[in-house]
């Protein structure tokens, strides 16, 4: 008897349907086989299939089973297709018919329960584009793939509760689709911006980066709080739009990284690498195509601290994806696409001692050495980054005074909240095109969207003349003064936002600066 | 020595012959030999086939008669087996089973397990 289940199969963020046919023969001596291009993890679920069938109290069938995944030249990786094999079996046991148009996926515990299985928003939405009404998944990933509306997501708990649906013996009913309710949900930052004293400079040029999505690169000496700001960062984000959890969310699921009964990502990811991280690890790779930090810092921000003690290779393959917002894998057997639009946040000393922008420290590095060390991170690389400041050393004594603290400063939250209102206005902006904020424009957009007076071209030229500016920092600059422009909520840019702009950009001028 | 092994191996299978009987199988041929071995008893269960390997030992001393199945010799029964269908040209379902028999030094009975379908689970 030969039964067929529909599942599907995923390769990267790219999911292909797949078919389960599951044959119980009527002669033969018993045996089970897998057939299809298994992979370990595959073939093994033949031991978790029959054990769990005979834990659920059900009969396994003395007969030979031969299961073909379908189609049979891709290899078949993870444990996602125990459900549809155990499901082919048990409709021959039970005789019972399959409800149409569905597909199934998870994998099965040894008890005969459904265990927590990656990639379940993947299959959801695979369901919605090809019109499949029903899908179903274990009952601590229905979360997830309930968001998407127009599937019914039925949370299996366990194989005899299948059993029973199936002999219409109980009411199985699916999930409810969970409207993304927009309810703000804060990123819980280490610090808050008021926990920092002193670093207004550093804080309004954070506050920019974050407005706009900037990349940032700090220069500081040791312990002058570039990584406190850093980890402060994530409470002045805004939360995801629903595109961009959804986009962020199918990421997380594919590498199996959303927690059981977890939903949908609303807060911005956050990810800080250490600089030990290898090339793989960072953008992508292996054998079987991963996402590495870069993708899965989509829509959020990458922090890395210590900049230049990278490898060079690591730091050189973020060119492609910070200028493209996405990354290409290629491998012999394998190809993958990951996007990768993420914030940059760099931090770095300005010299290996550290103490180069020192007021009172001397540097006791050599000029080779200090070359050496800037020459870890190449042009192009500083060149794609729109903001850069340096991190003064905060002055013992401001840092004593107890009295101005809490009032004076500026919380995360006020800061947040002129964030979420500059993002607002870009979102108006670029409504009907396919980014969402200032630093993603291209040249393009930035002659559509950025008007420039008369004055502030003036500006612009003149300090192109003075700084050696380059065609790609010119309209860096362009970009960065549209953002604070933004954040004031002002329509066009003027000549106060375009000087302010063109205050960040001390790594340009540091190259300049013999020693 | 071989003798006495042979006398043993004889009294195992006409036990299991008998257990099996009372069990509801109708054994339809004892010690059929085909061209790689012998097979013990073949026997009919209820529309099934069932090859039946008897495995008789005295005492526990030496090992129990459940180890000393192993890859090889399971293979060989399922050639055995396969064999017997191809020269009946049976298109039904069959299995193979396994009984396993412990004599007391009084060559009396002193345990008899019957497993089921010993080719499932591959070692």
């Amino acid at each position: 008897m030969l039964v067929k289940v529909a599942s599907a199969l995923n390769l990267g963020l790219h999911t292909v349907a797949m078919e389960v046919e599951v044959n119980v023969a009527q002669r033969g001596l018993p045996a089970f086989e897998i057939v299809g291009l298994p992979t370990k993890a595959v073939a093994e679920s033949k031991e978790r299939v029959r054990t769990a069938i005979i834990n659920s109290d059900i009969k396994f069938p003395e007969r030979r089973i031969v299961v073909n995944l379908a189609p049979a030249d891709v290899p078949k990786q993870g444990s996602f297709y125990d459900l549809p094999i155990a499901v082919g079996i048990l409709a021959t046991v039970i005789g019972c018919k399959l409800p149409e148009r569905s597909l199934f996926f998870g994998e099965l515990s040894l008890d005969g329960t459904l265990r927590h299985t990656k990639g379940a928003l993947l299959l959801a939405l695979f369901a919605k584009e090809r019109g499949v009404n029903n899908i179903f998944v274990p009952h601590s990933s229905a979360n997830e793939a309930s968001i998407i509306k127009g599937v019914n997501v039925y949370p299996v708990e366990s194989l005899t509760q299948l059993v029973l649906f199936f002999c219409k013996q109980i009411d199985f009913k699916p999930v409810t689709h969970k409207e993304n309710d927009s309810k703000e949900e804060v990123s819980e930052a280490e610090f808050d911006m008021s926990d920092v004293l002193g670093q207004e400079q550093t804080k309004r040029t954070m506050e920019i980066a974050a407005g706009g999505g900037h990349n940032l690169f700090m220069i500081g000496s040791p312990g002058s709080g570039k990584t406190m700001l850093a980890r402060a960062f994530p409470g002045i984000l805004p939360s995801l739009s629903e595109k961009e959890s959804l986009e962020v969310t199918k990421i997380y699921s594919a590498s199996g990284r959303i927690p059981p009964q977890g939903s949908v990502i609303k807060t911005r990811p956050f990810c800080t690498p250490h600089h030990t991280t290898s090339n793989a690890g960072l953008i992508g790779g292996g054998s079987r195509l991963k996402p590495g930090e870069i993708s899965l810092a989509h829509r959020g921000v990458l922090f890395l601290d210590e900049f230049n003690e990278f490898s060079r290779l690591a730091l050189e393959s973020l060119r492609q994806p910070l200028e493209d917002g996405c990354i290409t894998l290629c491998r012999s057997r394998d190809k993958a696409t990951f996007p990768s639009r993420f914030t940059l946040i760099a931090s770095a000393n300005p010299c290996p001692c550290g103490y180069l922008l020192h007021p009172k420290k001397t540097c006791i590095c050599t000029q080779r050495e200090i070359e050496r060390y800037r020459k870890k991170i190449s042009g192009p690389i500083l060149d794609r980054i729109d903001l850069c400041v340096e991190v003064p050393v905060v002055d013992i004594k401001e840092l004593s005074c107890d009295d101005k603290a809490p009032d004076f400063l500026e919380s995360s939250k006020v800061i947040r909240e002129r964030i979420i209102m500059a993002r607002k206005i870009q979102q108006k902006r670029f409504s009907s095109e396919t980014i969402y904020t200032n630093a993603e424009m291209g040249n393009k957009q930035i002659k559509k969207y950025c008007y420039l007076s008369r004055e502030v071209s003036q500006i612009l030229i003149k300090a192109g003349a003075n700084f050696n500016l380059s065609a790609r920092s010119y309209y860096k600059m362009i970009r960065v003064a549209r953002t604070i422009s933004d954040l004031e909520g002002v329509k066009e840019i003027s000549a106060s936002h375009m000087a302010e702009a063109l205050q960040y950009r001390s790594c340009e001028k540091n190259e300049n600066v013999h020693f | 020595m071989k003798k006495e092994n042979l006398e043993i191996g004889r009294k195992g299978e006409a036990l299991a012959k008998k257990y099996l009987q009372k069990k509801g199988y109708r054994v339809i041929e004892q010690n059929h030999r085909t061209k790689y071995s012998e097979i013990d008893l073949i026997a009919r269960h209820k529309g099934v086939l069932v090859f039946i390997e008897v495995r008789t030992k005295v005492g526990d001393q030496f090992g129990t008669p459940e180890e000393s199945f192993n890859r090889k010799k399971i293979n060989k029964l399922i050639w055995n087996a396969k064999a017997y269908i191809t020269w009946k040209g049976y298109l039904k379902q069959c299995r193979i089973d396994a009984v396993c028999i412990v004599l007391d030094c009084n060559k009396t009975l002193k345990r008899i397990n019957h497993y089921r379908n010993i080719t499932w689970v591959k070692p």
